[in-house]
């Protein structure tokens, strides 16, 4: 079984009465979902989508979502992923990058998903809501709609934040896919006893391979698209919560929200960190007021689960700052920057080998072969191992900047502010705020007299949120070097 | 009570804000837009949190609307009908 259709079916079969979703207090088994996948994939073949064809699938965290990403496997589609909170000219920069030939969304976002269509071809439906146009299960399924897939087939496209201005595009295959849950799977010990939580979006690869795994394992999947404080407070306790794939912020305003009372959360087993580095603060608080400790787990776009921190309940307090061992199959060396191996301890650049990883950047050689070299994956991350192969990060190559897990191209936003008439210039960058956290910033070299919420209207409705300048300074003219550089450490 | 109140928040706000501001100047009514504040949902769920911890109350993200990060005024109003 190594393609994502047949990790899904044998799911499907395995645990068939069992819960495979749960959505807004609705369960579906794994009967239903593959009843509902298998119509998805006729509904596809009767929109004339074909084997190797790119679907979008612009949707929260929901029943509809996976039953979309199954049934694109079912019929050979590609699935793309889109986070749901972009806006029109995000989604047309995925549809027109990545060939979509449709893009399945829900009512509430069907505007926005025909704007970003038009004009290129592509077919625009919602399959969520009162309107949508298909609806689980569908017609009877239609055998001739399931295609033969193989492992080297493509299964989805994952965008990966760049420093270049525009997202990565990154192909995992079926084989990558599967890989990435039998990783997981061996390493993190999932079972059809287990209940996850996602809040964090399944369109993003840490959701998705933690997604997937949940999956492969039979564990019931409960989903959210939306990080309530409270709301998530009432899953964890209601849907006796076993697992928790997070990232710091959520850790660590869960851990000072104000609780009216004590939460029963007493079925969570493992809460995961991973996206930012998780302070000590947020570690020892949400431990204290959850008895459970926060794993730190390191994965990218490019590769999936690189490893996880699973050492025991007497090591976990000196080693919470590391990012854990390789899960099985995967493997992690340091570089120096003389490109030589470095020793144990040794800081240096963190180079992964999975077989879940991708080859490669689609239409990128120059980048490709810059991090993609010599069977690894160079990832950016600056860290060291320890003795006991316990990875540890401690600070990255890449210009990103990351707001609570999601990373943000400076250059995508100063491309942006450029198109504003009366922004002469833009600077972005990172800045930290009182509580050691990320934000976006920009200074603005205005035409005209503008005010921040001129600015920040702008972007608002160009950009998900997590992307808009958190803080705008206007300045006469931005600083530079003899040679024309900015010099962003003068702007912070 | 109010007066104490706005300069509770006021505190938070020195605090959680992204520059540094001198506390005299802020005005009750000055738009804290301009300061960072409200911004993201990830300054807003943070300075939500320093504001429960402060004052003891629950602030449900779900039930807040953006108006409420306008100003201290705004800020110290709902907490006035929640602290009890």
């Amino acid at each position: 079984m190594n393609t994502l259709s047949g990790l899904f079916l044998s799911a499907a079969g395995k645990f068939s009465s069992r819960t495979a979703v749960v959505e807004d207090g609705i369960s579906v088994t794994y009967g239903d979902l593959a009843r509902g996948a298998l119509g998805f994939a006729s509904y596809l073949s009767s929109r004339g989508v074909r084997k190797g064809d790119r679907v979008a699938i612009f949707l929260p965290n929901s029943i509809e979502f996976i039953e979309a990403v199954f049934g694109g496997s079912l019929s050979g589609a590609v699935s793309v992923p889109i986070n749901s909170s972009f806006k029109t000219d995000e989604v047309g920069f995925y549809l027109e990058h990545s060939g979509a030939r449709l893009i399945v969304t829900g009512d509430e976002s069907i505007n926005t998903a025909l704007k970003a269509s038009s004009g290129r071809g592509i077919e625009a439906v919602s399959i969520k809501g009162d309107k949508a146009a298909w609806k689980s299960p569908g017609n009877q399924h239609d055998e001739a709609a399931e295609a033969g897939v193989g492992p080297e087939d493509e299964a989805i496209y994952l965008y990966s934040t760049g420093s270049t201005g525009k997202p990565k595009r990154v192909a995992r295959t079926h084989y990558n896919l599967s890989a990435l849950a039998d990783n997981h799977t061996e390493t993190v010990g999932w079972t059809e006893e287990d209940r996850v939580l996602f809040v964090v979006p399944i369109s993003h690869t840490y959701g998705f391979g933690n997604f997937i795994s949940a999956v492969k394992s039979g564990a019931a999947v409960v989903v959210s698209g939306e990080f309530n404080r409270n709301g998530v407070l009432d899953l964890l306790e209601k849907e006796r919560i076993t697992a928790f794939p997070a990232v710091p912020v959520m850790l660590d305003v869960l851990s000072k929200t104000y609780m009216d009372g004590p939460r029963d959360l007493s079925s969570l087993k493992l809460v995961i960190s991973a996206g930012a580095p998780l302070k000590e603060e947020t570690f020892v608080k949400f431990h204290e007021k959850f008895s459970v400790y926060p794993r730190q787990l390191y994965g990218s776009t490019e590769t999936g689960v690189i490893s996880i921190n699973l050492c025991g309940g007497d090591e976990i307090e000196r080693r919470f700052n590391s990012v854990g061992r390789p899960v099985k199959n995967v493997s992690v060396k340091v570089f120096g920057e003389d490109g030589r191996e470095a020793g144990t301890g040794e800081p240096g650049e963190l180079a992964v080998r999975s077989p879940s990883m991708a080859a490669g950047y689609y239409g990128l050689p120059e980048e490709t072969a810059r991090v993609f070299r010599d069977g690894y994956y160079f990832t950016g991350d600056l860290g060291m191992i320890d003795e006991a192969g316990y990875i540890y990060i401690n600070g990255r190559k890449k210009f990103l900047i990351n707001v609570g897990g999601f990373k943000v191209d400076p250059g995508e936003v100063e491309n942006l502010l450029s198109q504003h008439p009366d922004i002469a210039e833009a600077a972005v960058l990172g800045v930290t705020d009182g509580r050691g956290n990320e934000r976006v910033k920009a200074v603005i070299v205005a035409r005209r007299p503008m005010e921040v919420k001129d600015v920040l209207g702008f972007c608002r409705e160009r950009i998900a949120e997590y992307k808009v300048p958190a803080l705008v300074e206007f300045r006469r003219e931005l600083p530079r070097s003899p040679t024309g550089k900015i010099l962003r450490e003068q702007l912070k | 009570m109010r007066d104490a109140i706005k300069s509770r928040v006021k505190k938070i706000l020195s605090v959680n804000m992204l520059k540094d501001i001198d506390l005299q100047e802020l005005g009750d009514d000055t738009p804290l837009l301009d300061y960072g504040v409200g911004i993201d949902s990830v300054s807003r769920l943070e300075f939500l949190v320093a504001l429960e911890e402060e004052f003891g109350v629950r602030l449900d993200e779900g039930e807040i609307t953006p108006d409420f990060f306008e100003t201290v005024d705004s800020i110290s109003d709902y907490i006035s009908r929640r602290v009890p």
